[in-house]
């Protein structure tokens, strides 16, 4: 798709979401919107450090659900919602920075291990240290209005989209995506792996936050380590691959497919929709790699007559590379 | 990315997919309703109709939003809420529908039960979803976590949330004004438990050696202190405190310390699977004290898959066939008839409650949900299955609080003794 046609496609989207959150009332319609933005947002800066940066963390959702119980916490307890949201991402920034430097020594598959425990520990110990519920109380329940989490999670959304437009162009993100094809020749190069992957690692998580702080200003009531749970890594996961690895549009074409796929699923079978989303999520990591745009694209390729517009589809045709 | 990295996320991804496949803590899914739809109708009733005219603007029917978990940890219990929903809305039905003055006829109910999976979460977000569709109240699930989304989010929608099975009293302190739940709470829970104890056993033969098994959570945290206070007021003492968090599935050390301790009578509220895992284990040790209070988790019907090892335990719930109260004996009779069994304990609770909300729209005589709410508020002496109901200001009710025993595979009431349907089996088989 012509660059042009692109920008004016996301501007109407943009758009009608825009209108959506100002005209509509209907709760579940507001809540759909909403969870598919804060998905978008959460496998967007997955995204960042998994489809970038070529490291695959299992752990994501500590970062989110760090940013969730701070904003929560700091909220609550009556601080204003944005300083809490500055506090929370300031928090986990420290953190990520911390956790970093010894788990990014790992690489493959030990990453993939050591984060995962990260995320197992930090939800086992959010649970024995926050076991209570954190609801909201009544006079905020009685004045709750969609239009604030609405409007800060499309804010988020929009922050994380640019983030990575910037970085997918930048020095720096090339720097990233050269560690990810080979970190031995990108370091032979002159380029500082471990640097790169330092910030890929630290601005995912950070983005995270964001949209955990987006979670804990939505959620009326929900058990504090709930937002630690490996459902949102699974998730973010899930979407990135399924929408299309390490591209822009890759996560929000695989959230609203998700979001809206779910709402959809027969009640007969819902209670099997992890194992239809998990089936779905390897089928298209063995057929279409690079997920729902690389089929977006053959397709518009195929409508336009045209080849792949670049080499990149064509080495996900080949199954040789996601990205 | 190599295809090694592929690989490890497939091979990772299927282990997340085992776990989350277990649909407990965080297994579930967050924020999607699971629908599992029961709508519960019966043909339009007779009109009796009280004018002349009909008005044009009267709906079909009255819809009733139930969210209940049918899966996940807390199926056991939803099961037996779902069923006394049921149960209700075709005796109403049956009856001739609730009469609503604002449309001068009488209209059915019409109950739409989803699933939560017991995940909070999924409370909320179906709650909303039902909140587009003309429901004239929510009735709600089984356990706390459920009902405290639930009431928070009635609260939000600002649409009457009426719950059975939750005992904290900590949900009826945060100023809503939605939420009503006659079901027995924390302080008349301890207070009762050493009630029965003293009327029960004769002096001497006391376990006055208590052991505490609390969960970590806002119930766990209400109740256990609770315990604490009233043994101590009763010349108990409290030889072991242990907390553990829910979810958890190894109890071999508390289960060694309580016996280490010597504890007499063991007083926990654990949700089903952690209460299933504590006797469990508890039978596999070869231990047992002689007096076993298990709130909530003994309540469901699975229960006695754990054979010996779960025999002769005492819960704690509002309602018994046993008390005779009006309305019982259909109930029964039908759980009998379509279960093979007497009715579960939680069933009574869950029919009282489209009792209470189809009085209260009568009173109101509409449907709209301020009045309904103000309705049930209002509630003053409605005799009900599980007895005479009249709310507090906060949303709770004074209700029995009888007690029962396993004993050979069946429930039986033993507390209040006048009217016993067996004597308490002590020390536990």
């Amino acid at each position: 798709m012509p660059r042009a046609a692109a920008i004016a496609a996301g501007l109407v989207v943009l758009a009608v979401v825009i209108s959506t959150g100002l005209i509509s009332s209907n709760q579940h319609v507001l809540t759909l919107i909403i969870q598919t933005m804060m998905l978008a947002a959460l496998a967007s800066s997955w995204n960042i450090l998994g489809g970038f940066a070529g490291q695959i963390s299992l752990g994501h959702a500590a970062f989110f659900g760090l940013g969730a119980l701070v904003t929560r916490e700091l909220w609550l307890n009556g601080m204003p919602l944005s300083l809490a949201v500055v506090a929370a991402v300031a928090t986990t920034i420290v953190a990520a920075a911390v956790v970093g430097v010894p788990m990014l020594r790992f690489r493959d598959i030990y990453f993939a291990i050591g984060t995962l425990a990260l995320g197992v520990a930090v939800f086992i110990t959010a649970g024995n240290l926050w076991p209570g519920i954190s609801s909201m109380p009544a006079e905020a329940l009685r004045n709750y209005d969609f239009t604030g989490p609405y409007f800060m999670t499309l804010g988020v959304l929009v922050a994380t989209v640019v983030v990575s437009l910037w970085l997918k162009h930048s020095k720096v993100g090339l720097g990233m995506m050269a560690v990810r094809e080979d970190e031995e020749a990108a370091t032979a190069t002159g380029v500082n792996a471990f640097a790169h992957k330092m910030i890929a690692f630290v601005l995912s998580s950070a983005l995270a936050a964001l949209a955990g702080a987006a979670f804990a200003y939505f959620s009326v009531s929900y058990f504090p380590n709930f937002a630690f749970s490996v459902i949102w890594t699974f998730e973010a996961i899930l979407v990135v691959f399924i929408g299309g690895v390490g591209t822009i549009v890759g996560p929000l074409l695989g959230s609203v497919f998700f979001i809206i796929g779910r709402d959809a699923l027969p009640a007969e079978i819902n209670e099997f929709q992890v194992v239809v989303f998990g089936v779905l999520f390897m089928v298209v990591v063995l057929l279409i790699p690079g997920g729902l745009t690389e089929a977006s694209q053959r397709l518009y390729a195929r409508t336009s007559r045209r080849k792949p517009p670049n080499a990149y589809e064509s080495k996900a045709t080949k199954g040789k590379e996601l990205v | 990315m190599r295809k090694r990295s592929l690989l490890i996320v497939l091979a990772v991804m299927a282990l997340l997919l085992a776990a989350c496949g277990n649909g407990d803590e965080g297994g579930a899914d967050t924020t999607q309703p699971s629908e599992e739809e029961v709508t519960t109708t019966a043909e339009a009733p007779e009109e009796t109709t009280t004018t002349d005219e009909e008005p044009v603007d009267a709906p079909e029917s009255i819809k009733i939003g139930a969210v209940v978990p049918l899966t996940g940890a807390f199926a056991g219990g939803g099961a037996q809420i779902e069923r006394g929903y049921v149960y209700a809305v075709e005796a109403i039905n049956d009856a001739g529908g609730v009469m609503v003055e604002e449309f001068g006829t009488a209209l059915p109910l019409e109950l739409d039960v989803r699933d939560d999976a017991s995940d909070p979460n999924q409370t909320t977000s179906i709650m909303d979803e039902l909140a587009g569709e003309d429901i004239v109240a929510y009735v709600g699930g089984f356990a706390t976590p459920v009902h405290a989304a639930g009431s928070a989010t009635a609260e939000r929608n600002g649409i009457p949330y009426l719950g059975a099975a939750t005992s904290t009293q900590a949900l009826h302190e945060q100023g809503y004004q939605y939420f009503f739940s006659p079901f027995p709470k924390s302080p008349d829970m301890a207070a009762t438990v050493f009630e029965m104890l003293n009327g029960l056993i004769p002096e001497g033969d006391r376990p006055l050696r208590v052991g505490i098994f609390q969960e970590a959570t806002d119930w766990g945290e209400e109740l256990g202190p609770l315990w604490v206070e009233e043994a101590e007021n009763n010349g108990y003492e409290v030889v072991l405190h242990e907390t553990y968090a829910p979810g958890s599935t190894d109890f071999t050390d508390i289960i060694l310390a309580a016996q280490a301790a010597d504890v007499q009578a063991l007083l926990s509220l654990p949700t089903p699977p952690d209460g299933f895992a504590i006797y469990q284990q508890m039978g596999e040790l070869g231990w047992k004290p002689p007096f076993n209070l298990v709130v909530r988790a003994a309540d469901v019907p699975t229960w006695n898959d754990l054979g010996e090892a779960g025999e002769g335990v005492v819960l704690s719930t509002p309602w018994h066939p046993g008390l005779g109260l009006p309305g019982t004996d259909e109930v029964n009779q039908r759980h009998i008839d379509e279960e093979g069994r007497p009715a579960d304990p939680v069933v009574g609770s869950a029919y009282a409650l489209i009792e209470i909300l189809v009085d209260a729209i009568e009173r109101a005589g509409t449907l709209d949900h301020d009045a309904v709410r103000d309705a049930i508020a209002a509630t003053d002496g409605l005799s009900t299955i599980i007895g005479p109901i009249t709310f507090r200001e906060d949303g709770t009710a004074e209700v029995p609080n009888p007690h029962m025993q396993r004993i050979g595979g069946a429930i039986e009431l033993i507390w209040p003794a006048d009217s016993a349907t067996a004597d308490l089996v002590y020390p536990s088989p």
